[in-house]
């Protein structure tokens, strides 16, 4: 940093230091509550619809899992079409980006990104942008700790 | 605009609130949220259902454990139960400690335990059918036989 600064001719230093004075904070904390609430909440609905799968078909604590992701990915695909989750991410940043809502949001909003490009080039080649890595990382990931509990169970750790 | 929404919807759950006043609540409907502690049941009344509550006594001394449903059909005996929040990391500990400890002190017994939230609900409801004599012995022994299979499949 301050072999950067050496290298800055006098107007550059300048202006950083006026860039510096006016450069707004950002409210780390006040985002964070922010994030911690939504995001809580989002878990709660995703609880009540658990129980809710629960309580009225078939399913058991292990299995309930799967309708409930899938319910709730295909929730947050809907408002993301009315624009309200968008909203939602504007306000509560990583709160409503890391519950699995935020999977749905980030295919959803990458397909109207790319409408306009047509429906195979646009919507389809575009559709998994963002979620892409999110599949191809929470697959491998899911891999690796599946090698390594069928390890662990092999020689009698679990 | 936006006041009569907020009128509208506040009178709504004024009225729903208000028409659930008088509806008897039954245990099964809270049984994922509150301490139900159902008292334990046989798929045959008839017979003397002091070992059940020997049973339930047991396994609800176990410190992690809150919340216990026996119910006693012709050959097994289901024990369901719940555990607190912070021992939710050990269940398949306590699972092992459960089984170990029932078969150390009723042998003669087949056990199936689990600690489910839907065979606990399951359990609750046919406790619930079975005291209001809605089943009949054969219909709560064949439901019982359901929810052990249900176990079955979560191994």
């Amino acid at each position: 940093m301050a072999s950067k600064q050496k290298n800055m001719t006098p107007q550059q230093q300048n202006y950083q230091t006026l860039q510096q004075k006016h450069e707004l904070k950002r409210p780390v904390l006040k985002n964070c509550i922010k994030a911690f609430f939504v995001g809580g909440l989002i878990c709660m609905i995703g609880q009540a619809v658990s129980y809710f799968y629960i309580y009225f078909f078939n399913f058991t604590e292990q299995s309930v899992g799967n309708p409930t992701v899938a319910t709730m990915v295909f929730f947050s695909m809907i408002l993301t079409g009315f624009g309200v989750y968008d909203r939602l991410g504007q306000f509560a940043g990583a709160g409503s980006a890391v519950p699995v809502t935020g999977f749905g949001n980030a295919v959803i909003s990458a397909a109207i990104e790319h409408r306009t490009e047509g429906f195979v080039l646009g919507v389809g080649g575009n559709m998994f942008k963002l979620a892409g890595s999110v599949i191809l990382f929470g697959v491998f990931s899911a891999f690796v700790v599946a090698l390594i509990k069928t390890l662990l169970v092999m020689w009698g750790v679990l | 605009m936006i006041n009569i929404y907020r009128w509208l919807i506040g009178t709504c759950l004024l009225l729903l609130a208000a028409c659930n006043h008088n509806q008897p609540v039954k245990d099964s409907s809270l049984a994922l949220m509150k301490t139900t502690n159902p008292s334990p049941i046989m798929t045959n009344q008839k017979k003397d259902s002091d070992g059940v509550e020997e049973i339930r006594k047991e396994v609800s001394s176990l410190p992690e454990i809150y919340d216990v449903a026996v119910v006693k059909g012709k050959q097994d005996t289901l024990v369901v139960y719940k555990v607190k929040h912070l021992h939710r990391f050990k269940m398949k500990k306590i699972e092992k400690q459960v089984n170990k400890m029932l078969e150390a002190k009723h042998p003669k017994e087949n056990f199936t335990v689990s600690s489910d939230y839907k065979i606990f609900l399951e359990s609750v409801r046919l406790n619930e059918h079975i005291k209001s004599s809605k089943f009949s012995q054969q219909k709560a022994e064949n439901r019982f036989k359901e929810i052990v299979k249900m176990t079955e499949d979560l191994k």
